[in-house]
């Protein structure tokens, strides 16, 4: 009888294997041409992630310098100057590197010492509100200053970069931003800032006269601003997929022609559908600039990595914000800033949706390296599908290869300032 | 053979019948508060009276009673369908006291917690009497599945006593994890006038500068009237963004402005990040009177 049974079962088994394969040979022809058939609503959601969508890079009223061509040029230098580090080694590009999309290839970055996280992107980084993978910046040129005092980044202060600056760029500096007053040596000292994690460099600024604290910070954030008004032209190029979706809209519709292969299509079927990415990784930049907490581990031991919940009064408090006297911005010019959510708690261990534009150039991924490729990114999203917040709907192998191949057709070269000069 | 196939095709049919139905009847219980000491509620639950020496009657078949932890009220929670799911609840408590009794103008104030979180929400729930020691609490937002409890605390005359309710396995919107990345209801009502649960106002919502779009703090414009149609000026309205199928909110605080005329408010700060169904609560306290209303959107 229970052999029977087995028997019984198995030719049942048979027989629908046999319909499965008859179902997926003969209309799947018929469902390649489909793929590249998409209906009114998802042309629209193509058309909101298309590169053309992306606008004319946003105005920062807060850095009256951010479209200077001068400013530019002198922040590019900055960019990739060495000097301003404590061991002369360490410039923005060690871990924004141009060859890498201007990140780097660790799972923590390191300057001086290893960071807790991973280096951010800064293709079209000026399309963010918020900066830092916590935001704890309101502003490119903020952003830009952060790392140069912080011990394990750049390790320097602001006296040292108002003294290099009055050294090594003098006639740059006063020509986009007047006057620079003398920073010597003797009279300066060498490593003073507000700092509270470093009394001696605090003692050192606190002793500083009101008009020499002044000066240095006029030359730190003005370093900022130009630092910003290069990076901010950091953008990426059309993409295959950019190229697919001026195709679907000129209503292109030979398959042989397309930009996007039948799997890198279904790819993209699944992104905007099934798998659900564009809950977050939404609009021409595939991010929508908030905060989450995917419950990713972290790796190093030690205390929990707060993400923007720590950020929040960090923001709020910053001298250096958009409603701060260095910013150019008036106040109404700030919203984000003033209707910033307080709420603490929503946001602990909560951190930044990154671009998803060149994303499978440049593992490793998440905001402290946890993933070396994006496959295992996907199998991270597949295995949190209970979770409401990540939910990517029940994916099968072959879906998640097609989201991979999806990804894959975001990669294009960068443009900008840099690639001009060269 | 043929009968056979017959017979295997129906045990499998038996098969997957009995596991859907203990899936059914474990998602019910999983939703469902358990006592904080265990056992309690089930009592409470089972009995309909009493908790050792104390007699209480329950006004309601379906509900949960617990004793405050002083031992000076006892709790009915009414929660509709019986389990509170992720995203905004409206539930029901009867307090009464603990020697029998209905207690009315006392203060409530209802606290969700995820313990495993450590977290709470920035929603306060709004409570509101309904005379004969029924309070109804309106947002009650819980913002994501997993554990959650509802500290109810009493105040009356100085006499303060609280008690938790828990609730081990809130899930988002209904029993089964397949509801949960359901769609919105087919028929969603998008109107953006609408009167407030009870009928005290009428609210009217416009975003200023055209539709609403996804990723850009933008400003809207309320009209607030009363039930005759009169236009209200002096209300306090406070704006809460909630997105059902994912549990969390804006990633803004909206600010609430009078324009002092024609029942005007101008909302700033407002900001939807993530593309689909929405709900925004308005509330609205004016004239001793306070009443909300949700709108659905459909953020693109």
């Amino acid at each position: 009888m229970r052999n029977f049974l087995v028997r019984t079962f198995g030719s049942v088994v048979a027989v629908s294997l046999l319909v499965i394969v008859v179902n997926t040979t003969v209309p799947g022809t018929v469902l390649a041409m489909d793929q590249h058939t998409w209906t009114d609503q998802e042309k629209s959601i193509l058309r909101s992630l298309w590169i053309g969508s992306l606008g004319p890079l946003p105005v920062d009223p807060s850095n009256r310098y951010s479209d200077n061509p001068k400013a530019a040029a002198l922040g590019r230098k900055l960019f990739f100057e060495d000097h301003f580090s404590g061991n002369m080694k360490v410039s923005c590009a060690t871990c924004h590197r141009e060859d890498y999309f201007f990140t780097d290839n660790l799972p923590l970055s390191h300057g001086m010492d290893t960071t807790p996280r991973r280096s951010m992107p800064l293709i079209g980084v000026a399309y963010n509100s918020w900066f830092f993978w916590d935001g704890r910046t309101d502003s490119l040129w903020s952003q830009a200053l952060g790392p140069i005092e912080n011990k394990r980044e750049h390790g320097i202060s602001r006296t040292m970069s108002a003294y290099i600056i009055s050294k090594y760029y003098r006639k740059e500096y006063e020509e986009i931003f007047g006057p620079l007053p003398d920073f010597m040596e003797d009279t300066l000292p060498q490593h003073a800032r507000p700092a509270l994690d470093d009394p001696d460099a605090l003692k050192a600024w606190v002793l500083m006269t009101p008009v020499q604290r002044e000066e240095v910070n006029k030359v730190y954030v003005n370093m900022g601003k130009s630092i910003a008004a290069f990076v901010r032209t950091i953008l990426p190029q059309p993409s295959p997929f950019d190229r697919y979706v001026e195709q679907i809209m000129a209503g292109e519709s030979l398959r042989s022609r397309m930009a996007l292969t039948d799997d890198e299509a279904a790819g993209l079927r699944l992104f905007i559908g099934k798998a659900k990415c564009t809950n977050c990784h939404n609009g021409p930049m595939f991010t929508n600039g908030d905060f989450h907490n995917l419950g990713l581990s972290q790796k190093e031991k030690g205390e929990p990595d707060k993400g923007r919940a720590a950020a929040i009064t960090q923001v709020l408090s910053s001298e250096f914000n958009c409603l701060s006297k260095h910013s150019d911005a008036e106040p109404n010019d700030c919203p984000e800033l003033r209707f910033i959510d307080t709420s603490h708690k929503k946001y602990v261990g909560a951190f930044k949706t990154p671009t998803l534009r060149s994303v499978t150039d440049r593992p490793p991924y998440m905001h402290a390296g946890q993933f070396a490729t994006v496959r295992e990114v996907l199998e991270f999203y597949r295995s949190e599908a209970q979770n409401p917040e990540l939910g990517h709907g029940d994916l099968s192998d072959k879906e998640l290869e097609q989201l991979e191949a999806f990804l894959h057709a975001l990669s294009s070269p960068l443009t900008g300032l840099l690639v001009e000069a060269k | 053979m043929k009968r056979m196939l017959i017979i295997v095709g129906v045990m499998f049919f038996l098969l997957a019948g009995c596991a859907a139905k203990e899936e059914q009847t474990a998602g019910h219980m999983e939703g469902m508060a358990e006592g904080h000491s265990q056992g309690e509620v089930m009592e409470g639950m089972a009995e309909g009276h009493g908790h050792g020496d104390v007699k209480v009657t329950k006004h309601f078949d379906e509900s949960l009673t617990k004793l405050t932890d002083n031992k000076l009220y006892s709790l009915e929670l009414v929660v509709p369908e019986k389990y509170m799911k992720m995203g905004v609840n409206t539930i029901e408590i009867i307090v009464h006291h603990a020697t029998g009794g209905d207690v009315a103008q006392a203060d409530i104030t209802v606290t969700p917690w995820m313990p495993s979180m450590g977290h709470g929400v920035m929603q306060k729930p709004v409570v509101t009497e309904r005379g004969g020691g029924l309070y109804s609490v309106d947002n009650v937002v819980l913002s994501m599945t997993g554990h959650w409890q509802l500290q109810v605390k009493v105040a009356k005359e100085g006499k303060e006593d609280s008690v938790v309710f828990d609730f081990p396995e809130v899930k988002a919107m209904g029993h089964e994890h397949a509801m949960m990345h359901a769609p919105p209801p087919k028929d969603l009502d998008y109107a953006t006038m609408k009167m407030t649960a009870s009928d005290a106002f009428s609210v009217m919502y416009k975003s200023i500068g055209g539709q609403v779009r996804i990723n850009r703090i933008h400003s809207w414009e309320l009209t607030v009237k009363d039930a005759e149609g009169h236009p209200v000026n002096n209300a306090e309205i406070t704006i809460v963004g909630d997105m059902p199928e994912h549990g969390h909110g804006l990633p803004t605080q909206p600010e609430v402005t009078g324009m002092g005329m024609e029942g005007l408010y101008r909302v700033d700060g407002m900001k939807f990040q993530m593309p689909g169904w929405w709900v925004v609560t308005i509330s609205v306290m004016a004239n001793g009177i306070q009443d909300n209303v949700s709108f659905n959107l459909n953020v693109m």
